[in-house]
């Protein structure tokens, strides 16, 4: 019953390398920066690209084998969409939209139309079934999407940025719906997104889709534990290092990136040397002064205020140090220090504090 | 912004309708010598009335002869709504009393006669041998329209040699004038036509297949000239329509195929 | 909108309409019963209706793959296709019925052989007629059509197809529905064009009153004859095609 793809895909200049693996049961959130090659790997599922090299197989269906010559065309794949624009049929209302991917199988009309109605009565758009897509609201069209998704019962249920074209208070309603739906529906599904916020809420286990390579899978909280790229990093608001360890003194080492270097706990089961280290510092653990700080931490950086965000009674400063750091503080601190936009800080945090993840 | 739309077409339509109705002056009572003369000529007169007017204009040097040839019919009718002809030289007497009544002509003088002749692709398709042969079944004819000269002539030969109903079946095609029947034989298209003896000229002769049509049965077309009532250049009309009836026209004439006009 | 361009876009109306007044008021009114009534203006009237409705129809059934291929396909010699494509437009009619002659009359490179073989002769035929009406009015559909095709949503034809709709299912049910538009303004632009066509018609097809005589071939005849009817049918023609143009223009180019 499960979703596997293997592929080599290859579209203008762009190329894209994914393999992953998606149960029945679970919802596989998809999730990079744009241009990271969602929409390819989208087009490659729903049949619409061949991949160059790979297989894709869906429960048991082979959908795509490279080596063997076989692709099956969009309209044999039992996958349902909800497409970034949604692309409703503008010239069909919402019951006869519902009812093409039935119709156009070969379902009888009244069937077909009774199964539409149902189906989006569910979705509480059922008094709307005989509207056009453009007197519809955004949410709306959303649901409306979603039942000509749903209608045929696919195997693989492909949800490509289903909440970016709404605004705030639709988005709301509609991110419950779609929770919903996925958790209620028995095949595949899968949610493609940028938005970290919308992956994490709606999917069980994340694909980190980065320049047409997958970084990393796992759960949300797996990922926040171990990031392995600035991306993921960024994602569960951590700061992130990456580069060369070098042994220093007295149990310490440096950790070289391009921006700058820290200073870490020495790793007792490390290497003398590590190329490709990534150490993971939590912005709490950063504290921020107005003069250069005394004490025993070890790194210190001055830098300007560059950017402030307040999520409840907590802050998150951006500083521009080499390298870059986000660091954690109450409101109160910020009043105190009457830190604002251009404030020169001192940031400081202890080596220890900085977690090295196992390569 | 409408307003101004309605009174842009106003101001037009005024200025138009103004235009249009005033009378077409004629030249200036001081006489100033035009230049220039218009001949509406009937289409059969193609050739031969080119002819002639390089020669004229060869005789009088720094004058310009313009034609206007087409069916007499259709010219009879533009003559008398627009006015913008000299001399008229028709294809048969009906369009010149025509003009007569409405207009007025001068110097009316027949000048040449045309007898009709029967043609055929050269391969002769249909085996047409006489113009009895016009009343077999199926055959493609092609006349000119009714009104136009040569087609009410043709209709009048097809009714001499009493095979009128027949041969009507037979019309394919009422062609606007007898260059349009002989386009029509000599690209085969259709099996025969009933054209002037004139339009059968040295160049069209290789394409077509002439037939006979015997004198009893036939028809000679009389074509009248006449220098048009109100004509801007009235002098010069009437030294061409003496040209075209003194010898030199008439040499003209009978090389390309007309009989004299008596 | 400043006035200037108003004031020359009211010459534009007078343009158009100053000859329409003009027959209007030349019409002679109280024999024009009588002309339109005629055996020979309604033979031609019904005639002219059949011809042209014919070659747009047909016209659409051969300009809608030449558009499909123009708008969506790639292939070498495109712009050669594209410029005989719009050769019709651009050609005199007569010219286009000399043309039509070489290619289709009795001694011509296709209309020959059938001749000789079959026996078949399509010139002074109703055919010929709307071969020729065809011929010059079929252009405006391709242009109208790709138009239509170019401006057409294709990730709508991607989406139907993943919802399991075969090709000819996506054309018909998504792409043909959505260029109604353009289709309903193609055919109207081209059964106007083959309602007026003349010069093709009477060179290739030739004028018969019954079969081939179209309403402008009677207007041409008439005007020989008796001008005065012949402004009578100028009106009917133009009468008929202005009510055609409006109606159809209220039921099926409303865009949505």
């Amino acid at each position: 019953m499960s979703l596997h793809v293997d592929v080599e895909v290859e579209v203008d200049r762009f190329r894209l390398e994914a393999e992953f693996l998606a149960e029945p049961g679970e919802t596989v959130g998809l999730l990079g920066p744009n241009g990271a090659g969602k929409s390819t790997l989208v087009s490659v599922l729903a049949g619409l690209t061949q991949p160059a090299e790979g297989r894709v197989e869906l429960d048991g269906s082979v959908l795509d084998d490279r080596a063997a010559h076989v692709h099956m065309n969009p309209e044999e794949r039992s996958v349902g969409i909800v497409f970034q624009d949604l692309l409703l049929f503008p010239h069909l209302t919402a019951q006869d939209n519902v009812a093409f991917p039935l119709r156009a199988r070969g379902v009888p009309a009244h069937e077909a139309t009774d199964r539409a109605r149902v189906l989006l009565g569910r979705l509480g758009v059922g008094e709307r079934a005989h509207a056009r897509p453009a007197e519809l609201s955004g949410g709306e069209a959303q649901r409306v999407a979603l039942a000509r998704a749903l209608v045929a019962e696919p195997r693989l249920l492909l949800l490509d940025e289903p909440l970016s074209a709404l605004d705030v208070r639709a988005r709301g309603r509609i991110k419950s719906l779609v929770r919903d739906t996925l958790r209620t529906f028995p095949g595949v599904r899968l949610l493609v997104t940028h938005d970290p916020v919308e992956a994490a809420m709606l999917s069980d286990r994340l694909v980190l889709l980065e320049e047409g390579r997958v970084t990393q899978t796992g759960t949300p909280d797996e990922i926040r534990r171990a990031p392995r790229t600035s991306f993921a990093a960024d994602l569960v608001g951590v700061n992130f290092f990456a580069g060369r360890l070098e042994r220093a003194d007295e149990g310490t080492a440096r950790l070289v990136t391009s921006a700058g270097e820290i200073v870490v706990a020495w790793p007792s089961d490390l290497p003398e040397r590590s190329e490709d280290a990534i150490g993971v510092l939590r912005p709490i653990d950063i504290s921020l002064h107005l003069q250069p700080p005394e004490g025993s931490a070890r790194n210190v950086f001055r830098g300007r205020v560059v950017g402030i965000e307040i999520a409840g009674d907590r802050a998150r400063v951006q500083v521009d140090s080499s390298p870059l750091l986000v660091a954690e503080i109450t409101l109160g601190s910020i009043s105190r220090l009457g830190l604002v936009e251009g404030t020169d800080v001192w940031a400081s945090f202890k080596a220890v504090e900085v977690d090295l993840l196992p390569p | 912004m409408k307003r101004l739309v309605a009174v842009g077409a106003a101001a037009l339509t005024l200025i138009a309708v103004g235009c249009g109705s005033s009378d077409e002056p004629t030249s200036a009572a001081g006489g100033n010598q035009e230049r220039e003369i218009t001949v509406f000529a009937a289409s059969s007169l193609t050739a031969a009335f080119t002819q002639i007017g390089s020669d004229f204009e060869a005789a009088n040097p720094r004058l310009t002869v313009t034609f206007n040839f087409g069916p007499s019919d259709g010219l009879a009718g533009q003559i008398e709504s627009e006015g913008v002809a000299d001399v008229f030289a028709s294809a048969s007497p009906t369009w010149m009393d025509d003009l007569a009544s409405a207009t007025g002509v001068t110097q009316r003088t027949d000048f040449a006669r045309n007898k009709l002749v029967i043609i055929t692709p050269p391969d002769d398709p249909a085996g047409i041998g006489s113009i009895d042969d016009l009343a077999d079944p199926g055959l493609q004819l092609v006349l000119a329209a009714v009104g136009v000269p040569v087609g009410d002539y043709a209709r009048q030969v097809l009714r001499n040699a009493g095979i009128a109903k027949a041969a009507a079946a037979n019309v394919v095609s009422n062609e606007r004038d007898d260059a349009s029947v002989v386009a029509k034989i000599a690209s085969g298209e259709a099996d025969t036509g009933i054209v002037y003896a004139s339009d059968v000229t040295e160049s069209v002769a290789p394409t077509v297949h002439s037939i006979e049509i015997p004198g009893d049965v036939n028809v000679i077309a009389t074509y009248p000239i006449a220098v048009v009532d109100g004509a801007k250049s009235s002098d010069l009309a009437r030294a061409f329509v003496r040209y075209v009836s003194g010898p030199d026209g008439q040499a003209t004439l009978r090389a390309f195929g007309f009989l004299p006009p008596t | 909108m400043p006035a200037v361009l108003a004031l020359i876009a009211g010459f534009g109306v007078a343009l158009v309409a100053l000859p329409l007044i003009g027959l209007i008021i030349r019409t002679p009114w109280s024999r024009a019963g009588d002309i339109l009534g005629s055996a020979s203006a309604r033979t031609a009237l019904r005639l002219s209706l059949i011809v042209a409705t014919a070659s747009a129809l047909v016209g659409l059934l051969v300009a809608f793959p030449l558009a499909w291929a123009l708008a969506r396909s790639q292939f070498r010699g495109k712009a050669l296709v594209r410029a005989l494509v719009v050769l019709p437009l651009v050609m005199p009619p007569v010219v286009g019925g000399v043309a039509l002659l070489s290619a289709f009359g009795r001694r011509g490179l296709v209309g020959g052989p059938l001749y000789d073989v079959f026996g078949l002769q399509i010139t002074f035929t109703v055919w010929a007629a709307v071969l020729a009406s065809t011929f010059v009015s079929f252009p405006l559909l391709v242009l109208a059509l790709e138009v239509g095709l170019r401006s057409l949503d294709v990730r709508l034809e991607d989406a139907a197809s993943t919802m399991g709709a075969a090709r000819w299912y996506v054309l018909r049910r998504v792409t043909l529905p959505l260029l109604a538009p353009q289709i309903a303004a193609g055919l109207v632009l081209a059964w106007a064009r083959a309602l007026g066509e003349f010069g093709a018609t009477i060179t290739f097809a030739g004028n018969l009153p019954g079969r081939t005589q179209t309403l402008p071939l009677a207007v041409f005849e008439q005007l020989q004859t008796d001008p005065g009817g012949a402004i009578a049918l100028s009106l009917l023609l133009v009468t008929v095609s202005l009510v055609v143009i409006v109606t159809l223009r209220g039921r099926f180019l409303q865009t949505r």
